[in-house]
């Protein structure tokens, strides 16, 4: 439901960081997103399209990485992932665990195009 | 092609004027609760409850979070409370930014308890940190005793559990002990307590854990 104003945050911290790159060209988004996180790829997907409809932004491919609930058990001492999140672990089915991945809202990286003759620069400054 | 490392939280910018609102509420010496349920689990009644008990005691604001109306913080006004409204006009969540632009019509030197009801959703509130001291999950047994597991995140996120409308056990076949169980699960450092707003089960130990909180504040 929030997915918009999860896409305006998120292009608010695009626009920054492209800002620090003047005369280069946006390719790629990447992000990390938790499957436990509330938020929905499609969905997630559908409002970046909307918001960047005849702007800048327009065309720049979103690539979401979903990242599975896992955690670890402190009876058995395994680390584990969800297919589906259940109550308990699913090597010994005890409930003291301890969640430690799934809620990410992450970006990770950008990917683009320097402008020509300036891509020593753009490494650089990586 | 050139890769440009982000490594950013998404909600960075939020978390950044929570951090401030945070800063103003402890200026204020004052103990913030963020309350978040699905619509009708009794955020408003508990409100209500509290007031009565606590009114007395204690300099009490509410900031009432809905989509449209003044109905909410008509009531708590009626008990005691001050406080705002903040009409999102069809936001699913306040933000840490909505509760920012409206402190300064909060006169919280002279207030001891600031409740934020937030908008009545289980999902996108969970990702919005508004500078509370606690975020609290206010679950109902009208609502079933599987949503915790089904909205992971909010339980993940917040430090406080409370089941409302334990009047309601004896016709329901909700199973306190499994959602209680879920909650754990999911996130074993969470408080849980166990109330009936409407038939006042439970409101002593509740209110007993609001002195508790104010005074660790207080005390640094
Ligand atoms: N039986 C019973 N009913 C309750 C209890 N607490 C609240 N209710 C009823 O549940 C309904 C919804 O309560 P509200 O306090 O308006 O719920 P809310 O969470 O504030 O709702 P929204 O602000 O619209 O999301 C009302 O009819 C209340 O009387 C309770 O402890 N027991
Ligand atoms: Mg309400
Ligand atoms: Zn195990």
């Amino acid at each position: 439901m929030h997915e918009l104003s999860i896409c305006q945050s998120m292009l608010d911290i695009v626009e920054r960081t492209m800002n620090q790159h003047p005369g280069a060209k946006l390719k790629t988004i990447r992000l990390d997103i938790g499957k436990g996180s509330t938020i929905e790829p499609i969905l997630l997907t559908d409002a970046f399209a909307i918001i960047t409809e005849g702007g800048p932004f327009a065309g720049v491919e979103l690539e979401i990485n979903s990242i599975p609930i896992g955690g670890s058990c402190r009876a058995c001492g395994k680390s584990f992932t969800y297919q589906e999140l259940a109550l308990g672990c699913p090597e010994c089915g005890s409930t003291d665990i301890v969640i430690e991945s799934g809620m990410e809202l992450d970006i990770r990286e950008l990917e683009i195009d320097e402008p020509e003759g300036d891509t020593e620069k753009g490494r650089e400054e990586e | 092609m050139t890769k440009i490392n982000v490594e950013k939280k998404i909600q960075s910018d939020n978390e950044t004027i929570a951090e401030k609102n945070r800063r103003v509420f402890t200026d204020g010496d004052v103990f913030v609760l963020n309350i978040i349920s699905s619509p009708g689990s009794g955020k408003t009644t508990l409100l209500e409850a509290t007031l009565d008990r606590l009114a007395s005691e204690f300099n009490i604001l509410v900031i009432e979070g809905d989509v449209t109306t003044e109905r909410d913080m008509d009531r708590v006004r009626a008990h005691g409370a001050g406080g705002i409204q903040i009409n999102t006009g069809g936001g699913c969540h306040l933000s840490a930014n909505m509760v920012s632009e409206v402190l300064p019509d909060l006169d919280l030197e002279s207030a001891d308890l600031v409740f934020i009801e937030n908008v009545g959703n289980l999902i996108c509130p969970a990702t919005y940190d508004l500078g509370e001291d606690v975020r609290m999950v206010l679950l109902s047994t009208t609502e079933g005793d599987d949503k915790p597991m089904k909205y992971p995140a909010i339980f993940h996120e917040s430090q406080m559990a409370v089941v409302n409308k334990i009047d309601l056990l004896p016709y329901l076949p909700y199973d306190i002990e499994r959602a209680e169980k879920e909650v754990r699960v999911l996130n074993p450092q969470c408080e849980i307590m166990r109330v009936s707003a409407l038939k006042g089960d439970g409101m002593d130990e509740w209110c007993d854990w609001l002195r508790g909180k104010l005074a660790a504040k207080r005390a640094g």
